[in-house]
C-alpha cells in the first residue's frame, strides 16, 4: 500500500517537471485579424491634404493578407526611389499613418542591404508615410542596441514621427497584411519568428520588432542605455512599460511572422540579469534623459544613417 | 592462452569463452548484502553511448569520427559476441541506455529552449509509451513460449504450426521461429512477430519526430509546404554544446530510425510472402534477388493469410504433446 502510494506519487512528480508548461513556448492571447483595424491610431490628415487626395484605407491590405515566400527575401525588388534619408511619402492617397522605422546596427552591411531592399517594397505596399533610420554604434565597446534605438527614437521624436517600429536589422516581416503602425498599447510585432520554430518561447519576451507611440516611448524614457553586449534589454523595457501600466500586447500569428536572416549566434551577456536588476531601479534617469550628444546624422539614399561614436 | 598469442597461432573458443568468464567473474559493484556480479558486457554501452554524444560534440569531425568509431566496433563485435556469450545483454541494454539517453538529452536539454509546444512533447511521449508497451507484450509472449520447457508442443484445434526451431540464445525450441533478436533479447515467432512489427514501427515514428523537433530548435527551420518544419542551416550548432549535443543525438535518432525502418520493411516483406527470416538467410543470391518468389516456400499461404496469421489478437494455443494418447 505505501509503496503504491510512493509510486504514484514519484509519478505525478515525474509528469509535472517533465509537462509544465512554463518549460515548454507558449500559446499567447493575441488580437484577431478581423479586429487589428480597430487597434490602430492613426494621425489627422497631412500638409498633403490640400490636394485633395481621400484619406488611405489599410482594412483590406490587412484582411487580405498574404505570405511572403522565405525564397523571395533576398530578390530584387521593385520599389519607388524613396525621397532622400528614405522617406516615402505615398501620392495615390493621403497616408494617415506616419511611422519612424529605428534600426540599431553595426558590422551588418550584407544583412542591411538586403532588408532595405525589402523593406521599402514591403512598406510602400502599404501605403503609409515612413522614414527609415539606421542608428551604427561607432565605437569598440560591446554593442548597445538599446541605446541605439534611444538615438534613433530622440532624432525621429524631434521630427514629430508619431508612431516608432524598432526593428532588427535581420528581421523580414513575412505576412503582406503585417502593417507597420501603432495601436493603442505597445506591440509586440515578431512573435512568430522562425528560429524560434513560429512559437513565442516566453509570454513576455519583448525582442525582435516593437511597435509603439512617441508619446509612450517618452513616457517610459526610452530603454536603459546600462545593457552592453546580447541580452536583457528587451526585458527591461518590457518591466518599464508593465511599471506604467503601458501593457504590451500582440496581433494575429498569421501576420505577425517573421524570418530571420541567418548569421553567427553572438556570446551572450553574462551579466545581463545583474544589470536588469541594476536598471529596475534607475530608469527614471537612464534612458532617453541621459543621452550624450556625440553622433552625427547622414542622409543617404535609402536611410538616414545615424553615427553615434 | 598467451603462449598462443605469442606463437601467433589461432586461440581455441573454449579459451577465449574461459576468458571472458573470469573477467565476467571479476567484475563486481558494491551492492546492499555485498558486491553484486555485473556482466562486463552489460557495462559496455553505458560507458560507449554517452562518450560517443560528448565526443561527437566537440566539432563536426568529431561527430564523423565517434560515430564511426562506434559503428565499426559494434559490426566487429557483433558476431563476437553472439559466439562467446551466447546470451549476452549487450544488445538489450543498448537499446535501453540508447533510449534513456535520448530521451534525457530531449527533455533537459532540448525543451529548456522554449521553441516546443507541451502537446508537442506530450504526443512525443506516446509513441515512446506506445513503443514500450509493444516492446514490453513481445518480451512477454516469448517468455510464454520458453516456458514450456523443452517438450515438443502441439497447437490448438486447426491451427499448423509450420515447424519447431532450435534457438542457440533461448536455449529452446521455438514454435514458428522468425528469428532471435538480440536488441530485444527474445525470440520472434507467428506468435509475437505483430507486436514486434508495431514495436518497431513506434520506434521510428518517435525517433523520427523526436529528431524532427530537435532539430527545428537547434537549426534555422523553414516551412516544407506551409505544413511541416525541417531544418535547413545547421551550420552553427557546433559553437555552443547545448546545440551540438541537441544535434548530435537527433542524427543519432535519424540512424537509428533508417536502421529500424530497413528492418521493418525487411519484415513487411517476409510476412507478405510468408518466409521466415532463417528461411530467407538460406536462399542463393539468384533466388533473393528474385525476392524468394522463384522458390519453394513450404509456409506460404498467400497475402491476406500469412498477414491474418500473425494479426495481434490471434492467440496459439500450445499444449504439452500427449504421448499417452
Amino acid at each position: 500500500m505505501i509503496t503504491r502510494c510512493v509510486r504514484i506519487i514519484c509519478a505525478l512528480v515525474i509528469c509535472v517537471a517533465v509537462y509544465f508548461p512554463a518549460r515548454h513556448a507558449r500559446h499567447y492571447e493575441y488580437i484577431p485579424l478581423k479586429k487589428v483595424i480597430q487597434e490602430l491610431t492613426f494621425v489627422d490628415g497631412t500638409p498633403h491634404s490640400e490636394n485633395h487626395l481621400r484619406n488611405c484605407s489599410y482594412e483590406d491590405l490587412i484582411l487580405k493578407s498574404k505570405e511572403v515566400p522565405v525564397s523571395d527575401i533576398t530578390k530584387p525588388k521593385k520599389f519607388e526611389l524613396p525621397l532622400r534619408g528614405g522617406e516615402y511619402i505615398p501620392r495615390q492617397c493621403n497616408s494617415i499613418i506616419k511611422t519612424a522605422i529605428v534600426v540599431p546596427y553595426r558590422n551588418r552591411s550584407e544583412q542591411l542591404q538586403i532588408f532595405l531592399n525589402y523593406m521599402h517594397s514591403f512598406l510602400q505596399q502599404q501605403s503609409i508615410h515612413y522614414k527609415l533610420f539606421v542608428v551604427e554604434q561607432n565605437n569598440s565597446l560591446p554593442f548597445n542596441r538599446a541605446q541605439m534605438i534611444n538615438y534613433g527614437a530622440s532624432v525621429a521624436i524631434s521630427l514629430n514621427y508619431p508612431c516608432l517600429v524598432l526593428h532588427d536589422v535581420d528581421l523580414i516581416p513575412l505576412s503582406t497584411g503585417n502593417i507597420y503602425a501603432c495601436s493603442e498599447r505597445p506591440r509586440h510585432m515578431s512573435s512568430s519568428l522562425d528560429t524560434f520554430r513560429y512559437n513565442l518561447p516566453y509570454l513576455t519576451l519583448f525582442g525582435g520588432a516593437i511597435a509603439i507611440l512617441s508619446q509612450q516611448y517618452e513616457e517610459v524614457n526610452g530603454m536603459s542605455n546600462l545593457f552592453f553586449g546580447w541580452g536583457g534589454e528587451d526585458d527591461d523595457f518590457y518591466t518599464r512599460l508593465i511599471s506604467h501600466n503601458l501593457f504590451p500586447y500582440r496581433f494575429d500569428p498569421e501576420i505577425s511572422r517573421y524570418s530571420m536572416l541567418f548569421h553567427r549566434k553572438q556570446p551572450k551577456n553574462e551579466e545581463r540579469y545583474e544589470t536588469l536588476k541594476k536598471s529596475l531601479k534607475e530608469n527614471k534617469n537612464d534612458g532617453l534623459n541621459n543621452l550624450h550628444r556625440k553622433y552625427y546624422i547622414v542622409q543617404e539614399d535609402l536611410f538616414t544613417r545615424i553615427v553615434v561614436f | 592462452m598467451y603462449f598462443s598469442l605469442i606463437r601467433g597461432k589461432k586461440v581455441s573458443d573454449n579459451n577465449k569463452t574461459g576468458l571472458l568468464n573470469t573477467m565476467q567473474d571479476r567484475l563486481r559493484v558494491p551492492w546492499r548484502g555485498g558486491a553484486k556480479q555485473v556482466a562486463f558486457d552489460s557495462i559496455l554501452p553505458v560507458i560507449i553511448l554517452p562518450s560517443m554524444l560528448l565526443l561527437g560534440s566537440i566539432s563536426l569531425w568529431w561527430t564523423v569520427f565517434s560515430f564511426t568509431t562506434v559503428a565499426i566496433f559494434l559490426s566487429l563485435i557483433f558476431n563476437f559476441l553472439i559466439k562467446t556469450i551466447p546470451n549476452t545483454k549487450f544488445f538489450f541494454v543498448w537499446t535501453v541506455t540508447s533510449m534513456v539517453l535520448l530521451y534525457f538529452i530531449f527533455e533537459f536539454i532540448v525543451i529548456p529552449f522554449l521553441e516546443i509546444l507541451v502537446e508537442e512533447n506530450i504526443l512525443l511521449s506516446a509513441l515512446i509509451f506506445g513503443f514500450i508497451i509493444c516492446l514490453y507484450t513481445t518480451k512477454i509472449r516469448a517468455n510464454e513460449l520458453t516456458s514450456l520447457g523443452t517438450e515438443e508442443c502441439e497447437s490448438s484445434v486447426g491451427k499448423e504450426v509450420g515447424g519447431f526451431y532450435n534457438c542457440r540464445i533461448c536455449d529452446n525450441k521455438i514454435p514458428d521461429k522468425d528469428h532471435h533478436c538480440v536488441w530485444f533479447d527474445c525470440c520472434i515467432s507467428k506468435h509475437n512477430q505483430c507486436c514486434f512489427i508495431a514495436a518497431l514501427f513506434f520506434a521510428i515514428a518517435a525517433l523520427l519526430y523526436s529528431s524532427n523537433l530537435t532539430l527545428t530548435s537547434v537549426c534555422h527551420p523553414f516551412e516544407f509546404y506551409k505544413t511541416i518544419l525541417l531544418p535547413d542551416d545547421c551550420s552553427d550548432v557546433y559553437y555552443q554544446f547545448e546545440l551540438a549535443l541537441s544535434f548530435v543525438s537527433a542524427i543519432y535518432s535519424i540512424a537509428i530510425a533508417i536502421l529500424l525502418t530497413v528492418i521493418l520493411l525487411q519484415q513487411i516483406f517476409l510476412v507478405s510472402i510468408g518466409m521466415s527470416l532463417k528461411e530467407w538467410n538460406k536462399l542463393s543470391i539468384i533466388s533473393k534477388l528474385c525476392l524468394g518468389l522463384n522458390t519453394k516456400r513450404i509456409h506460404n499461404r498467400g497475402f491476406l493469410k500469412n498477414w491474418s496469421k500473425i494479426i495481434c489478437w490471434n492467440k496459439y494455443q500450445y499444449h504439452p504433446l500427449n504421448r499417452e494418447v
